[in-house]
């Protein structure tokens, strides 16, 4: 272990402390930001349907116990029979979400909005730091690392005898990024949290595939087992009785 | 909540009845509290100069505390709120680690490094 490096308390007011405001203010900056430019979608009455459709199925699958074999099997028919049941893709309908995608151009300019209110701020900081804080030694952590890390804590100085634990002010930058999440969430409410999974999915997945999604709640609903809860609970409400009586 | 519908296990084991938005609620409100008091405790352990692995271990114990406290605040019936009760000694127990190291080594470098 190498001996104890000596920080000028300059850095400390002109590099820690702003770098992690900073953080903080573009992380709230681009929660709003994102929230001005996000577009309230017009609703296609197809899409409408189709979800409403789905969430009608993920209701009758959750409480299918809770009504009698006979109607549920009718629910059941009603939802997925072969012929004009509601969770029923023709195969020739069922279309190719890209090209879906591609016919529909407000969906690309929102989805490349999100992108690039998540990507430009993120490159910009980046930048500003790389431009005025390269190469500082902001801070150290208090726990020992092994060699392993040095690349990810000491990006930005090129010296392999100081001790792994001192973060150098860009690594600093990147431990914010990361760390500040939990933060985010508390200040912002869970509504950014979200919003960054939705990201995630979208990227992902590339837009919402309605036919897909039908068919498989169809499979769900084909594959569940049918048990009605109300004979047991008679049980139940004796053994509940019974408790108040005692 | 369902609070009735669990009181007799031996019974109703096997169906699961419960609210969705609720749980998803009681959720919500663990994941809060340990992100904030993943932060107090970073804080913390940095102003008190915690390092290596004391400072983990002050992060387990505030966590146990943590449990703790949800587990009073639940009447030590966590069937009634959670679907288990890994629920509440685990969620949001690596999300909080990463804002504990921040907050830590923030705080620990400006009282003590500089």
């Amino acid at each position: 272990m190498a001996e104890d490096l000596v920080l000028d308390t300059a850095i400390r007011d002109w590099v820690l402390i702003p770098l992690s405001v900073v953080m903080v203010l573009i992380g709230i900056l681009r929660y709003f930001v994102s929230k001005l430019m996000r577009s309230s979608p017009t609703p296609d009455a197809k899409m409408v349907k189709e979800g409403q459709v789905v969430i009608r199925a993920r209701n009758l699958k959750a409480g299918a116990n809770f009504i009698p074999p006979k109607s549920f099997r009718a629910r059941r028919f009603y939802f997925s029979n072969e012929e004009n049941g509601l969770l029923h893709v023709p195969k020739d309908q069922a279309q190719n979400p890209q090209a879906q995608m591609f016919s529909d151009p407000n969906m690309a300019t929102d989805m490349m909005k999100k992108n690039l209110s998540m990507i430009i701020p993120q490159t910009l900081t980046f930048a500003w730091v790389n431009f005025f804080f390269s190469g500082f030694v902001a801070a150290k952590i208090p726990f020992p690392l092994t060699q392993r890390f040095r690349s990810m804590l000491q990006n930005g100085i090129d010296l392999s005898t100081v001790d792994v634990s001192y973060v150098s002010s860009r690594s600093w930058y990147f431990l914010n990024l990361f760390g500040l999440r939990g933060l985010f969430s508390l200040i912002l409410g869970d509504e950014n949290a979200i919003d960054d999974t939705q990201r995630m999915m979208q990227m992902g997945g590339f837009g919402f595939d309605a036919s897909k999604s039908l068919s498989a709640e169809k499979d769900g609903l084909d594959i569940i087992q049918h048990e009605w809860a109300l004979p047991r609970f008679e049980l139940r409400a004796e053994s509940v009785l019974r408790k108040l009586v005692q | 909540m369902g609070s009735s519908e669990k009181r007799s296990k031996d019974v109703m084991s096997d169906i699961p009845t419960f609210s969705a938005e609720n749980l998803q609620n009681n959720l919500k409100v663990i994941q809060n509290s340990r992100t904030f008091l993943s932060i107090i405790a970073g804080v913390l352990a940095g102003i008190i100069g915690f390092t290596g692995l004391t400072g983990f271990v002050f992060y387990f114990v505030v966590m146990l505390i943590t449990s703790v406290g949800l587990m009073a605040k639940a009447g030590f019936s966590a069937d009634l709120y959670f679907d288990s009760w890994n629920r509440v000694l685990f969620d949001g127990f690596l999300g909080g680690l990463m804002s504990f190291v921040l907050f830590w080594t923030f705080a620990y470098d400006l009282v003590h490094i500089f």
